[in-house]
Order: C-alpha cells, then sequence, then structure tokens
C-alpha cells in the first residue's frame, strides 16, 4: 500500500513540475489567425471540403467564422496552440453587441466564444440568422 | 517470475519528457503547451490508479482462464518472446477494434483527444478501459497456456515501448527498423485526422501486423500531420476528456429510435441512424471521390 501511495504521489509531484517546466520555458506560445488565408486553411484542416467563400476575422485573431458557398457556416477559436472547429447550424446562443457577436455552440466543455468582427459583425450576425434557430 | 516493468520506467519517462521539452523550445515551441500537458500528465496518473485498482481483479480473471489452459507454456526463456510477440498481436487486434467499435473507441478516445503529438500524449491513456472489457484482447493466451504473470510483464514492456514512438523529435529510423518496429513515423499517421491518414497503423510494438492485415500507411512528408480527433475536443477539461464519449453514446442511446440503440454502442464511432454525421470511412472515401478515387494506401 505505501509503495502504491508512493507511485501516485511521486507521479503526482512529476506531474506537476512538468506542467511547470512547459510553463516556464514559454511552450505553447500565443498563436493567432493573422490573415484570412491562414483561417481558411484551418477550416480545411478541420474539414477537408470546407472552402471558405466569406470569412470574418477577429481582431485579435483568437478566432474566426467563415461560411462556405453551400451555406456552412464554421466557428474556429483558439483552443492552446491549436484551433478547434465547430459547425453552426442554428441562430440559437448567438447574441450581437455592436462589434462583438457572442457564440455559444450549446457544449458547455466547448464554451462561448466572443468574437470583435469590427464592422463586419452586422452582416455575420445576419447570416447566422438565416440558419434559424 | 513476472513483474511490472511501468513503475520502474516512470523515471524514464520524466527525464524523456523533459529532454523532449528542451528540443521543442529550441526547435518546435508549439509542440508542447502547458494546459494539454497537465491533462495529458493528469490521464495518465488517474489511469494508473485505475489500473492499480483492477489489477487483481484481472490477475484473478486470468488465472481462472489459465486453469482450464491448453498447453503449459512454463518460464522456460524461449516462451517470453513467443508470449511478447502473441501478446502484440492481441494488442493489434484489440486496438484496431478500439478505433472501429464505439464501446471500445469510448474507452480510447481520451489517448487521441490531444492535437499535441510529443511524450506527454503517450502517457494519456484511458480511465475505463476495465470497464470497456478491453483487456478480453489479450487475456486468451492465459487460455492457451501462457502464465498471467509472464502476460502482464510482457503488457507492461508493450506499453513501455510505445512511449517513445510520441514524439516528433524523431523524423525516420532506419529502412529495416520501419518495416519491422512501430515507430514515430508510422505512430504519427496513426494519430492523424487528414482523411488520408484515418485508422491506420493500430500497431503496438510490431507494425508488420499492420502490413499483414493490410491497415498500414507510410507517413507522407508531403502531407503534414494534424493531430487529434475529427471533431477536435477543444477543451482541457480532465473529466471531459475521460468521460465524453461515453456520455454521448449514453445521450444516443437515450434518443435514438428503439431498432438504431445498439447501433450507437456497437457500431463505428461517427456512424448515426440517419446519416446525420460520418464515420471515418465516409470522410475516406468522401475524400477519396474528391481526389478522383486515387488510394494512397
Amino acid at each position: 500500500m505505501s509503495a502504491v501511495a508512493l507511485q501516485l504521489g511521486g507521479s503526482l509531484i512529476a506531474i506537476l513540475l512538468l506542467a511547470w517546466c512547459a510553463r516556464r520555458l514559454g511552450l505553447g506560445g500565443d498563436v493567432r489567425i493573422r490573415t484570412t488565408d491562414e483561417a481558411r486553411r484551418l477550416a480545411r484542416e478541420a474539414i477537408f471540403d470546407f472552402e471558405a467563400a466569406e470569412v470574418g476575422l477577429d481582431r485579435a485573431g483568437i478566432g474566426a467564422l467563415l461560411r462556405d458557398c453551400t451555406g456552412r457556416v464554421m466557428l474556429l477559436r483558439r483552443h492552446g496552440a491549436h484551433f478547434a472547429a465547430r459547425l453552426l447550424t442554428s441562430y440559437e446562443g448567438i447574441r450581437l453587441d455592436r462589434n462583438f457577436l457572442v457564440i455559444a455552440t450549446g457544449e458547455r466543455a466547448f464554451g462561448t466564444v466572443t468574437l470583435d468582427l469590427r464592422d463586419e459583425a452586422q452582416a455575420w450576425a445576419a447570416t447566422l440568422r438565416r440558419l434559424g434557430s | 517470475m513476472g513483474i511490472d516493468p511501468v513503475p520502474y520506467a516512470i523515471p524514464a519517462f520524466v527525464a524523456l519528457i523533459l529532454l523532449e521539452m528542451l528540443w521543442a523550445r529550441r526547435k518546435a515551441p508549439t509542440a508542447y503547451e502547458p494546459r494539454d500537458t497537465l491533462t495529458s500528465l493528469a490521464l495518465g496518473l488517474g489511469s494508473t490508479a485505475v489500473g492499480i485498482a483492477a489489477a487483481g481483479a484481472l490477475y484473478a480473471a486470468a488465472m481462472w482462464l489459465y486453469q482450464f489452459r491448453i498447453f503449459t507454456f512454463g518460464w522456460q526463456w524461449w516462451v517470453w518472446p513467443l508470449a511478447f510477440v502473441l501478446d502484440d498481436l492481441g494488442y493489434y487486434w484489440g486496438h484496431r477494434l478500439g478505433h472501429r467499435v464505439r464501446w471500445f473507441w469510448a474507452s480510447h478516445v481520451n489517448h487521441h483527444s490531444s492535437q499535441h503529438y510529443n511524450l506527454s500524449t503517450a502517457l494519456r491513456q484511458t480511465w475505463t478501459g476495465p470497464v470497456a472489457l478491453s483487456f478480453l484482447f489479450r487475456i486468451p493466451l492465459a487460455l492457451a497456456g501462457f502464465h498471467p504473470l509472464m502476460l502482464a510483464t510482457c503488457a507492461g514492456f508493450n506499453l513501455i515501448y510505445q512511449f517513445w514512438i510520441h514524439t516528433e523529435a524523431i523524423g525516420r529510423c532506419p529502412r529495416w527498423f520501419e518495416w519491422l518496429m512501430n515507430t514515430p513515423s508510422h505512430h504519427r499517421v496513426h494519430h492523424a485526422t487528414n482523411p488520408r491518414y484515418l485508422d491506420r497503423n493500430y500497431a503496438g510494438v510490431f507494425i508488420v501486423w499492420d502490413r499483414l492485415f493490410r491497415s498500414f500507411t507510410p507517413e507522407d512528408d508531403a502531407e503534414p500531420v494534424r493531430y487529434g480527433i475529427s471533431r477536435q475536443l477543444g477543451s482541457f477539461n480532465v473529466l471531459w476528456a475521460a468521460f465524453h464519449e461515453w456520455i454521448a453514446i449514453a445521450r444516443d442511446v437515450w434518443r435514438a429510435p428503439w431498432r438504431a440503440k445498439w447501433g450507437y454502442v456497437w457500431r463505428l464511432p461517427g456512424w448515426s441512424h440517419d446519416d446525420s454525421r460520418e464515420t471515418s470511412d465516409m470522410i475516406r472515401a468522401r475524400w477519396l471521390q474528391s481526389r478522383g478515387g486515387e488510394d494512397p494506401a
């Protein structure tokens, strides 16, 4: 029993040490979507045949909204040093607040995403409203 | 007699992760992410605890089977490599079904749920293996006549071997080694979400199983690997990573019409009774079609 406790306790200390080292070494960095082309590439990586016709890029580059010619709308948001995508299928949980679009995907673990789309926010809200509720 | 080699390997795991972090700092800073590392290692710790808790019951089950053994292989030196190779074959099929049957995938998916591929990902192990009955693919060797302690030792060395192949720091190994053994290159393909690479390279130690059972695809330098799962988790929550697919199965079974309920448990991950989702086969087929049907494998 004491050997098991030692193994688990030692492992826990090692885990915290390694996570601290990763942070201390500055790993992960500060990834951002810099251009609409980069957003398009990330969308294709998420769904191989998603060819974005329109891209709304967050001012800080932490996320983006993309629409393809078949009407699919994809939300990209930063997840650590990568990006995670969701196809949006309804307007439910989406709110326009001046230049900001607040998007709740309905997945608690994925969270709510706030995108600063500047003067494009209204147009994107209209696009999303067409998805229905 | 048999031993569990994994606890003895833990200090080496820690040291190698540290070394890989130093490599990442110089060559690829985004190869690690502190929260992702913490999630992976916490999953590893939980898996160890579950393993310790279930070890007695699994050993008892294997010993029960062993009393009905067909042969008695004993402890001669040559039995060890034979047991290791056959255990790895059992691993291959268990792993393959771990990707092709949603019940088993629910247990295995957390190993794939990181968008990173580094040595900490290797320790991102299941918490629900005993519940999913994943051991069913390896325990029959006890019935064949291999002592359960020997099998447990082989399984431990198998796990240790698979640690070092979870890295981007190593490109390719010598050609003969790449032909015979599972390597970082082959296993990167296994962790990929690119349609070309989906559900390939299930091997544990010997890649020859994939060559033999036609599930091998080599890494193509022209197509960089993207890691994770088709629908990325988008969360560092350890509990969500460990249980999300089980929760999804429960939801699907609850909502599905009666005739489709079992399909959400036993069919391919991504299967749906109304074709509203895609399995890896469907994604791959659509991708192949978009390329004019040319199969790279």
